[in-house]
């Protein structure tokens, strides 16, 4: 998965041994720090809820930074889904030497078409951020396209700053 | 300047939406009349639909062969499903996978000679995170 936004870029790529978790390692470029590093991620699904038309899902996730400064993370992400609608949420704890913040964000869509398996589906969505360094809530629109084993996610925020994120999956 | 970028981006996909909404009225006859859709009553009081033009498609190469017809719930996002036809697609005993999002049905091909057991489909469909409410397997004429 790649991502970028106003504060950093990232490159992120995931192993999964099983549904329940995966490991991953995270390249970030701290564009406002000017500095890169790696997080090593690990994240755990607490709870999964599967009926004919929804999937509920709730996960740990945590973090931990090889760019010193005794950087780590800890938090929850948690969704909701049918084939037309979306609600996901998610909040963290950062945490380091320098300084301990925290962010969150919601975000709900809704499908315009249900498309066949293979089809492009799409996704439009409304996204709502915050920082606790900024302490603001930062919301917007974004889009949401996936076909086969891409997908693409792109929004620009209230500062028009572009929101995107890229997966491909293996 | 978000608002103009997403303008142009939501375009297309409310696009695709009006031509879908449109495919539903041409395909609902065609593909997914009342006919073509057969009501499958099971032991455990659930009921749900096969979408049977679409079964005799993917079938009518498959001469022979056993079909599994798996019904999966929580398979509501084509990007999350696409694990499903992977791990089946990693298993030489299985020929040809097809998944049906609209009545949740995975339909799957494997040679008679194969043993396939239900405990293996499950397992496989367990593992990309779905759960197998049932299977029924058919051998294809």
């Amino acid at each position: 998965m790649v991502f970028s936004d106003k504060m950093r870029d990232a490159a992120y790529y995931h192993y999964s041994p099983s549904y329940e978790y995966s490991l991953g390692i995270e390249l970030v470029d701290e564009k406002q720090a000017m500095k890169n590093h790696a997080n090593f991620r690990y994240t755990y699904l607490l709870n999964r809820k599967n009926t004919q038309n929804s999937q509920r899902n709730l996960y740990f996730q945590s973090s931990l930074s090889a760019g010193g400064n005794d950087e780590y993370s800890y938090g929850f992400l948690g969704d909701w889904e049918t084939r037309r609608y979306f609600i996901g949420f998610g909040a963290q704890e950062l945490k380091s030497n320098l300084r301990d913040y925290e962010k969150q964000f919601v975000q709900i869509g809704f499908a315009p078409y249900l498309g066949d398996y293979g089809d492009l589906h799409s996704w439009l969505m409304i996204k709502s951020k915050h920082d606790s360094r900024t302490d603001k809530w930062n919301t917007y629109p974004t889009i949401k396209f996936f076909k086969g084993d891409y997908l693409l996610e792109f929004g620009v925020d209230e500062n028009d700053e572009p929101d995107i994120h890229f997966m491909i999956r293996f | 300047m978000r608002y103009l970028l997403f303008s142009i981006l939501i375009f297309p996909s409310l696009a695709l939406a009006e031509k879908n909404i449109h495919g539903d009225h041409a395909d609902h006859n065609a593909q997914h009349g009342h006919e073509g859709h057969v009501a499958m009553d099971y032991v455990g009081g659930t009921s749900s639909e096969l979408d049977v033009p679409r079964f005799d498609e993917f079938v009518s190469d498959q001469k022979g062969n056993q079909i599994a017809v798996v019904s999966v719930s929580g398979m509501v996002c084509d990007f999350c499903a696409r694990g499903i036809e992977k791990t089946f697609q990693k298993d030489a005993g299985f020929k040809k996978i097809d998944v049906d999002l609209d009545t949740g049905k995975v339909l799957i091909a494997y040679a008679p000679s194969t043993e396939i057991i239900n405990e293996e489909i499950e397992k496989k469909i367990l593992s990309n995170g779905q759960t197998v409410t049932d299977i029924q397997i058919l051998t294809a004429q």
